[in-house]
């Protein structure tokens, strides 16, 4: 007995010395576009980081999500995450060159980012050469994870997921509505996401039998979408496929409508339909238009903790929680929870501790069925959900048990 | 490819044609007249676009009457620049070729920083204004009204380009431009004439940002693909041709436009890059170049 009570005697003296000594804070990466043509998405990804590190540093109420209970990582002492954000311009040779920055100078145990995954792909090989997770938060390019890459893990869903999600969308709608989709238009941006889109939605196209009417590789940011949007009109697909960030989604719309022309449906890939600069440079212009997600605002009943978080993101940055900005805070809180599980702050530690990583959806803001990593690094537990927009706004469709709403379907009507 | 396709087309790339070649219009102004490239132009017209967009939100008055107001405000603008930077960086003694490009380069990305700071980096849209998501139909082709009405304002500006040149004015403009030295001998101020052109020519691109804001989302790196089109554009016409502009600004639109059909879309910069190296090796002045 007395053995026994001295070792729980000094185990709480370590402890207690533990937390007598200020814990270090411990220092996370972040890489986003804060200047030039993303931007937009990259503050509100800042803000997104911010409310996550305020959900696991501050003292608060408990929130029903991993690290929701606050003041720190307890088992280092109470240490703070502490962010430093770096701005990657949205080019890839930036994103390169400052987290290479971050990891040298700032001493930053783990990276995340980035949102477009050209920016990803540069990223994870520096995190790479120096033995530090990345964690893409957002980075939704399939072959990011088939890279043979030992220190990169993905917590949202990759665009074959996504894409898979869509297509089962289309299988399941006919069967409901019992007017199936006949032929599908692929229009995309012409770098890494909007290619490897597209080549998995041609794929899976075929295996679903449907056939491709258009298959347009676009240049982004271009001044003029109008010649796209005739040979889109020509085709006249029932369901339009887009993989574009915001300018272009924008454009498009405005430039179809512009020759009179409204597609039956619009199936997006998220990315810049996703985006509230959208919801109000296209306005009414994107009235039913869905896109996937992988993220539900309206799915409080599943996960209670969504209106408390989203209130704590919208007290900061004065808007609601999208696809986005739920998949980075997401991916801080797994990545703060294997730090916390490790014990430590080395960049191996952490490693093993996301390699074991089991956390169930709950934990989470998403409606997955939780995060668990494969030998990639790929989240396998995250089903993605389509949206579609009401009155400017998304509301979910599909899965059709956790829909708020009765998806609109003007394919062969 | 149908009938209708094609002149669809064809619309499409006449309309966006009369934009690149009134924003081009005052680039070429400026540089023919001092033999300064005006790196911050597409900056101007992005900032035309955010006063539409303010102007609008703060009162609802339609694009169409700020057009005004904005061309004023551009005007101003550019005679301000001109007064504060341009002209102090004509007057150095040392490298006054890279001092002048890098101080607009400069202004360039402060203005565009500066865009960032004040509104953030969201797109934003001009909604709900007399002509938005409007088109004439004509047998099939469809007409938009707002780029109807920019093309319309974009042959109106360059009319008035024209008159311009016919007065007083314009004759001095002219006589500077030939010999900035001997001028002054004759009682022209050249330092007015430089701070007027300097005005018109950031009132032009305010009247293609003005209309522009009337269809096209803002944000503050919307400048930059019309201004590299605008380059172009200018190179094409020849330096200092307003007529040369005009011509060179529909050629890239249609080019453009039919690239985008004939190969794919994400190639449409190769036809219009390729025309222009070819104008080049043949024509290095460009087409209506007068140098």
């Amino acid at each position: 007995m007395k053995r026994r009570q001295f070792i729980i005697g000094t185990g709480a003296l370590a402890a207690a010395s533990r937390a007598a000594q200020a814990a270090d804070d411990v220092v996370i990466g972040v890489v986003y576009p804060l200047t030039g043509n993303g931007a937009a998405v990259g503050l509100d990804a800042k803000a997104a980081y911010e409310v996550a590190a305020k959900i696991i540093n501050d003292t608060h109420a408990p929130i029903g999500v991993a690290m929701g209970k606050g003041g720190g990582l307890d088992k280092l002492g109470g240490a703070k995450i502490k962010l430093v954000f770096a701005d990657s311009q949205n080019d890839p040779q930036k994103a390169r060159a400052e987290a290479e920055r971050l990891i040298t100078q700032d001493k930053a145990v783990a990276i995340v980012g980035s949102y477009t995954s050209a920016t990803g792909a540069t990223i994870s090989q520096v995190t790479e050469r120096y033995e530090v997770p990345y964690i893409s938060a957002d980075n939704s390019s399939p072959s990011l994870n088939q890279r043979g890459l030992k220190w990169f893990f993905r917590t949202g869903p990759h665009d074959e997921m996504f894409t898979k999600g869509m297509f089962d969308f289309l299988a399941d709608v006919a069967k409901k509505t019992g007017k199936p989709a006949k032929s599908v238009a692929l229009f995309y941006e012409d770098s890494i996401f909007g290619t490897d889109s597209s080549n998995v939605q041609r794929k899976l196209a075929a295996a679903a039998g449907l056939p491709v009417a258009a298959d347009i590789r676009y240049r982004a940011s271009s001044p003029s979408l109008s010649t796209e949007a005739q040979k889109l009109k020509a085709a006249n697909a029932d369901v339009l496929l887009p993989s574009s960030y915001t300018s272009d989604a924008i454009l498009i719309l405005k430039a179809m409508n512009e020759i009179g022309y409204k597609p039956k449906a619009i199936l997006a890939q998220a990315a810049g339909f996703q985006e509230s600069a959208f919801m109000q440079g296209a306005g009414a212009l994107a009235e039913g238009a869905m896109s996937r997600s992988s993220f539900a605002l309206d799915a409080d009943k599943l996960r209670p903790a969504i209106p408390v978080v989203n209130g704590l993101y919208k007290a900061h940055n004065n808007k609601d929680m999208n696809d986005n900005t739920s998949r980075e805070i997401t991916a801080l809180l797994v990545l703060a929870d294997a730090i916390n599980r490790a014990g430590s702050a080395k960049p191996d530690d952490i490693r093993k501790a996301l390699i074991a990583t089991d956390m169930p959806g709950s934990q989470t803001i998403m409606p997955w069925a939780g995060v668990k990593f494969d030998e990639t690094g790929q989240n396998t537990m995250c089903n993605p959900v389509i949206q579609q927009v009401f009155d400017g706004t998304y509301k979910t469709v599909w899965p059709f048990d956790l829909a708020a709403k009765d998806v609109v379907w003007n394919v062969g009507s | 490819m149908t009938l209708e396709t094609v002149l669809q087309v064809a619309a499409g790339g006449l309309l966006m044609g009369l934009i690149y070649a009134l924003v081009a219009a005052g680039l070429s102004l400026i540089f023919g007249l001092m033999d300064v490239v005006n790196f911050a132009h597409g900056e101007l017209m992005m900032l035309a676009m955010y006063a539409v967009f303010v102007i609008w939100q703060a009162s609802g008055l339609d694009p169409m009457l700020q057009l005004p107001i904005v061309a004023a405000m551009l005007f101003l603008g550019g005679m301000a620049i001109y007064r504060g930077m341009i002209a102090r960086a004509l007057g150095v003694q040392f490298n006054r070729g890279m001092v002048q490009i890098f101080v607009t380069f400069g202004l360039a990305i402060f203005i565009r920083g500066a865009a960032q700071f004040v509104w953030g980096g969201e797109f934003r849209s001009v909604t709900n204004t007399w002509l938005s998501d409007r088109s004439l139909n004509l047998a099939g082709v469809y007409f938009p009204l707002p780029q109807l009405a920019a093309a319309a304002v974009c042959l109106a500006a360059f009319a008035g380009l024209l008159l311009i040149s016919r007065t007083e004015f314009g004759k001095a403009l002219e006589a500077t431009r030939e010999d900035r030295e001997a001028v002054a001998l004759i009682g022209i101020d050249r330092d007015r004439i430089f701070a007027l052109g300097w005005g018109l020519g950031a009132g032009a691109v305010g009247i293609a940002g003005v209309m522009l804001a009337g269809f096209y989302y803002v944000g503050p790196n919307v400048g930059a693909s019309f201004a590299l089109i605008a380059y172009v554009t200018v190179a094409l016409g020849g330096f200092g041709s307003m007529g040369g502009a005009l011509v060179a600004g529909l050629l890239i639109g249609e080019v453009e436009a039919f690239t985008a059909v004939v190969l794919e879309p994400s190639l449409k910069q190769i036809g219009v890059f390729g025309v222009y190296l070819l104008v080049l090796m043949f024509r290095p002045r460009g087409l209506f170049g007068k140098l």
